[in-house]
């Protein structure tokens, strides 16, 4: 009996019509939904972008509740001013805060860093009783909670006379960005075959030098990882305010300041804020591609 | 050039024994082969040589000079490696270049030196390519020329051509060994494909289990194996092991089974009647190459009754499956095209002179000339 093959080409493009309109309709729902993310996520430091170039009184200058058109127009029509700015670098002195947090951050990436692919290339290289639970230790000092350790570095550095200083911040940065940087950078050393070290060897290096001749290969997550650790210091707030002290100021303690008991200082709140955040989200934006690259390279092993 | 020696060598890692007391001579300007399955050792041994890999036990000497604590660079040797260990960053050029100028070479002896290994192996417009962008034949030659450039004591190649397709392999086995004799440079090559070990080298050590199995020329170990293991590996297809029992009858000495009775030659009749006088046994296992067979009729001595299993057609020869009457198989090679119906019934015959005999439990050789290890 011969098939009734009409029957089933309608079914097959009422199948596909329904599956296009489904697409269509995830399509447009992404769509909404990143739009409203997006505005979620931005406006936040737009507002306070815009608001760090208003005069005072002018951020807060609103009309009535509901007149939209009105509330819109005075949001973004204004006379600009570097008041807000000039007073953080003139009369806060806050050229001190940018370069404590330039330091501590710097310091404390390269000091990851280097110490980092050090014991990476160790754990990736060497056989040795232990290493198992050495790089399983390495892992769980990431997953406590930072706040659980900050009483006791309080008393350790208290004893080495730590606190208060760029080096001890550094110190304190490090405890988080090592491991973060041996975890990241000993996927990177796996792999790179060992031969290639072994063949610098039989060609007339000895292990250390070998060991330099291979980092190129690993250059895009030594960057990443500078990069990342200089972001985690950057933004860190807990470390340096309880151990910063007066002399390790950095800008997100510096910015929290200028919230007192009697006052609210709104915009050098909102331009230190723009100074804080615009140099990572520059840095981010500029190296946003090698960082995706940099991170996924080592996580496959080839 | 250098004479390589190992004394009671011995490789654990951590409470597995790699490699169990070797001791092995490579002579003067020769190609040694080590030769063995996957995890005998024979790679280990390389790595020991190369300085690549901490010696457990016992001593390896260049000459006269004991290795042991030397670092790879002090040990003046070449290594190519199995993945070839290219460094990817550099040019084909700087590859090359990358041995001399870390031992200081002058320039101009560094150019001169490049351009004989680049003519040599036929990849002088490949020097200004990184490796990524060649092929595995060509990453090959660069990683020998990388080799050849320095003329060291010893060459040590770690199973090269591995990674390469059939014809290819064919190709470069040649190259090799040609290179090897222009040079005359002592050579370690590690595989475990015994095409290579037997076209390639002056001298083959089988390894198995970390234990060196014998030593000896290419047709030493193809002729004359030690025991039952060598006889196996080498040869393909295998050698045919069938077990018998040796009996005295109608004035020789046979080798008989369930399926054939076999007369053997007058140095396997010896070796029989001294091995009963020692210890009465009988029982042994009786060996015979596939090429060593032949096609015959009922009438013909030494000739046992078979059904045809599966012909496999190679070109120029025929691999023949047989299955004999108890049902144990036996393979012949043949010249020419077979053409035998499925479970047809033919003779094979057994040429006593290229008979194997061996010990039952221990798999040695009885009455074999070659170097037991």
């Amino acid at each position: 009996m011969a098939r009734d093959v009409s029957v089933s080409h309608e079914y097959v493009e009422q199948v596909v019509r329904r599956r296009k309109r489904l697409h269509r309709a995830a399509n447009i729902g992404a769509g909404v939904f990143l739009v409203l993310f997006i505005f979620w996520t931005l406006m936040p430091f737009v507002i306070m972008l815009v608001s760090s170039f208003k005069a005072s009184g002018d951020a807060f200058s609103l009309p009535s509740y509901g007149n939209w058109g009105t509330a819109l127009k005075k949001f973004w029509v204004f006379k600009p001013s570097l008041e807000h700015y000039k007073t953080l670098f003139v009369t806060d002195g806050y050229a001190r805060y940018f370069k404590n947090s330039l330091l501590t951050a710097g310091g404390s990436a390269v000091v990851s860093v280097l110490f980092g692919a050090s014991a990476a290339y160790a754990l990736s290289r060497s056989n040795f009783r232990g290493k198992g639970n050495i790089y399983f230790w390495v892992l769980t000092t990431r997953m406590a909670p930072v706040v659980a350790v900050v009483v006791p570095l309080y008393t350790l550095f208290k004893i080495f006379g730590l606190l208060s200083s760029i080096p001890g911040l550094i110190v304190a940065y490090t405890t988080f960005n090592l491991p973060f940087a041996i975890w990241i950078l000993k996927g990177f050393f796996d792999n790179i075959p060992y031969s290639v070290e072994e063949a610098y060897m039989v060609d007339g290096q000895g292990r250390f030098r070998a060991f330099v001749r291979i980092l190129p290969l690993a250059a895009p997550g030594l960057v990443s990882v500078f990069v990342l650790s200089v972001f985690f210091a950057w933004n860190d707030f807990l470390f340096a305010s309880i151990m910063g002290g007066n002399a390790a100021r950095t800008l997100p303690v510096a910015t929290a300041q200028m919230k007192s008991s009697t006052t609210i200082r709104w915009g050098e709140i909102t331009a230190a804020g723009v100074l804080t955040t615009a140099p990572m989200m520059l840095l981010g934006l500029l190296i946003r591609k090698y960082l995706i690259t940099g991170l996924t390279m080592g996580a496959v092993r080839e | 050039m250098a004479v390589i020696k190992f004394e009671h060598v011995v490789k654990d890692y951590g409470t597995v024994r790699a490699v169990k007391d070797l001791n092995l001579v490579g002579e003067l300007g020769e190609f040694l082969c080590l030769l063995g399955p996957s995890g005998c050792g024979k790679s280990s041994t390389l790595r020991m040589v190369a300085g690549l890999e901490f010696i457990s036990e016992g001593s390896i000497f260049f000459d006269d000079e004991r290795i042991n604590d030397l670092e790879p660079r002090e040990r003046d040797i070449a290594m190519v490696f199995e993945a070839y260990a290219l460094y990817p960053h550099m040019t084909v050029r700087q590859n090359i270049e990358n041995p001399m100028r870390l031992r200081k070479y002058p320039k101009d002896e560094i150019a001169k030196r490049l351009k004989m290994a680049a003519d040599l192996l036929e990849i002088g417009e490949l020097l200004d390519r990184k490796p990524a962008q060649l092929s595995g034949g060509q990453k090959q030659r660069v990683a020998i020329g990388r080799a050849i450039v320095r003329e060291p004591k010893v060459f040590l190649f770690d199973e090269p051509i591995s990674h390469l397709d059939a014809k290819l392999r064919a190709h470069m086995r040649g190259e090799i060994k040609r290179l090897q004799k222009e040079l005359g440079t002592s050579m370690i090559y590690v595989t475990h494909d015994q095409i290579e070990a037997l076209t390639m080298a002056d001298k083959v050590a089988v390894m198995n289990l970390g234990v060196l199995q014998q030593v000896g020329t290419p047709e030493q170990i193809y002729h004359e194996p030690a025991n039952e293991w060598v006889a196996t590996f080498v040869g393909e297809p295998a050698m045919n092991i069938l077990p018998v029992e040796i009996v005295e009858k109608d004035g020789g000495v046979f080798a008989v089974n369930a399926d054939l009775s076999v007369q053997l030659g007058e140095k396997h009749r010896i070796a029989c009647e001294a091995r009963a006088k020692e210890s009465d046994k009988r029982s042994a296992k009786l060996g015979i190459r596939a090429p060593d067979l032949n096609f015959g009729v009922a009438s013909d001595p030494n000739s046992v009754e078979a059904r045809v299993y599966v012909t496999e057609p190679l070109g120029e020869e025929t691999v023949v499956q047989l299955r004999l009457k108890s049902g144990a198989p036996l393979a012949m090679r043949v010249k020419g095209i077979v053409k035998a119906a499925l479970d047809e019934t033919v003779w094979v015959t057994m040429d006593a002179s290229k008979l194997h005999l061996f010990d039952d439990e221990t798999g040695v050789a009885i009455a074999q000339s070659a170097v037991v290890c």
